[in-house]
């Protein structure tokens, strides 16, 4: 990685803490959802960086393009009232520090025990181990993962339709 | 001290090379709308039997510049109780997506800004960024009828984009790569892909149409029930991006029909002078923004559950089996397309032919029901 590599890459960093922060203490719900996007974004901006452009471009395609816009979906069909106030989850300081320090000591210690393996693979592309490892290695694991996801899916339409008797 | 192309130092060419990208992509998308607003009043002045502009320049040509002047000079108007920063973000969250689609164009040979492995991946992705600056745009409006417009555009977006790339995958499916030169090397000469796969074509346009919220599914802005949709607090040059923005869209969807279906930039001398891709390439692309307009011309606006009917009982079973039957009869005869190309034409022709006869019992299932409604 080069100097504009690794500029750009702080510069990613910084966005996704700056963003995540963000989501955490903005007042209003729609900015938070805009500043989640935001996060994605960066971190998209990292896989690429690293050579994993798939997994940057689904990230995008899915977090920004779907999952943000079912939030932004959902946020415009609840009624607003002005708070003056922090929302609901920043009510919880002390609770949350409880559980996040310890996750956060967790992560750091996993990610450092990675720091010098291999990078992912620059010029090819990380189309084809990916593909091999969904449909090839882990091919029942993710059969597994898109029929819960199938069933959680019926189990709404189910919970949705029931005041229609 | 290295040296990169032209003689430029590699660590000044890389960020160079990014603002000449950006200036070409702007040049392209600026002059690229002008042409086709231009085009587009003709051709409905010709379908409408009508003379459209004529008075401003020889036949009218300068028509959109001064239009265009016109919108540059207008007051930036933002009504009060709007949300300020969304209120001014949301168009260059529409525009900036669409204008980091051409970067993987392949307008000839060598004339394109990035071959991405993964080149069609990024379009789609791109593709769907849209939707959240519109959703933003209705919101922040603080109206209905915008909020309306833009809520019409997610449900809208999402749901067609899952027709649109089930077609793409079943090029891709043929084609072996997800890179769009890959893809426009695999049709030299006559061998076009719409020969094999002209189902998934019909089924990307018609979701294509969806996606640029172009008639018959210009919902979103439905000017006789929605003012103007999540356009309705716009004006001047905001106003202007967002349209910039679908003119853009409309031609990166015909870039994305002519490169997957139609051969790219192939066509009559390219071995020669490839130089002569870009041509044929405009050609093509602007055949296909011609039959965008041609479709605003003629068809009426679609009511939202037809909309949602369409996408969900027809587009996304039909582009489901036609990826299922594709994949089988590729695993079947690995060596050659022909079964595929044979049981797409079924299929296609099985669609047209259905369309009337599905037509038809849906007007008598509505007659009979307004008869009993009547008595």
């Amino acid at each position: 990685m080069d100097i504009f590599g690794a500029a750009f890459f702080a510069l990613l960093t910084i966005g996704t803490i700056g963003a995540g922060v963000g989501v955490v203490l903005a007042n209003r719900i729609t900015t938070s959802a805009l500043l989640m996007a935001f996060t994605f974004l960066n971190v998209a901006g990292m896989f690429v960086l690293l050579g994993a452009e798939t997994v940057a471009m689904f990230q995008v395609l899915i977090y920004v393009g779907a999952i943000t816009v079912l939030i932004l979906y959902g946020v415009m069909f609840t009624p607003q009232s002005p708070r003056p106030y922090g929302l609901f989850f920043q009510t919880q300081k002390y609770w949350a520090a409880l559980f996040v320090v310890p996750i956060a000591i967790f992560v750091a210690v996993v990610a450092f025990e990675f720091r010098d393996s291999a990078a992912a693979g620059g010029s090819g592309g990380d189309l084809v181990p990916l593909a091999t490892s969904i449909f090839g290695d882990f091919a029942f694991p993710f059969e597994v993962a898109s029929v819960l996801l199938l069933a959680a899916m019926v189990g709404a339409i189910v919970l949705v339709k029931r005041d229609e008797e | 001290m290295p040296v990169g192309p032209f003689g430029i130092d590699p660590t000044i060419w890389a960020p160079l090379r990014l603002v000449i990208a950006v200036l070409l992509g702007v040049a392209l998308v600026f002059n690229g709308a002008l042409a086709q607003i231009y085009l587009e009043r003709k051709i409905q002045a010709i379908i409408q039997d009508r003379l459209g502009p004529i008075h401003t320049g020889p036949w009218g040509l300068l028509q959109t510049f001064a239009d265009a002047i016109k919108l540059l000079g207008k007051e930036d108007i933002r009504a009060r109780l709007t949300d300020k920063w969304f209120f001014l973000a949301a168009p260059s969250i529409v525009f900036s997506p669409m204008l980091a689609s051409y970067v993987v164009i392949p307008f000839a040979p060598d004339i394109v800004g990035a071959d991405l492995s993964v080149g069609l991946l990024y379009l789609t992705t791109l593709g769907s960024m849209t939707v959240l600056g519109i959703v933003i745009a209705g919101w922040a409006s603080n109206n209905k009828y915008s909020l309306i417009g833009g809520l019409r555009s997610a449900g809208q977006l999402i749901s067609y984009e899952v027709p649109q790339i089930l077609s793409l995958v079943t090029v891709v499916l043929v084609v072996g790569t997800l890179s769009m030169v890959g893809i426009a090397e695999s049709q030299p000469g006559w061998q076009m892909n719409f020969l094999i796969l002209p189902l998934a074509f019909v089924t990307y346009f018609i979701a294509g149409l969806a996606e640029t919220n172009r008639n018959p599914f210009d919902l979103p802005e439905a000017e006789s029930e929605l003012v103007a949709g999540f356009l309705t607090e716009y004006s001047g040059m905001r106003w202007a991006i967002f349209f910039l923005a679908e003119y853009g869209e409309v031609t990166v969807v015909s870039a994305i029909v002519t490169t997957l279906w139609f051969g790219a930039w192939h066509g009559p001398f390219v071995e020669v002078f490839p130089l002569l891709g870009v041509l044929w390439f405009t050609l093509k692309t602007y055949f296909f923004v011609l039959v965008f307009m041609w479709i605003r011309a003629t068809l009426p606006r679609l009511r939202i559950d037809q909309l949602m009917s369409l996408c969900w009982k027809v587009l996304i079973p039909l582009t489901l089996a036609n990826l299922t039957i594709t994949a089988v009869l590729l695993l079947a005869f690995p060596t050659t397309v022909v079964p595929v190309a044979i049981a797409n034409w079924i299929l296609l022709a099985l669609f047209v032919l259905a369309l009337p006869y599905f037509q038809r019992r849906r007007l008598v299932a509505l007659r009979e029901r307004l008869r009993t409604a009547a008595a």
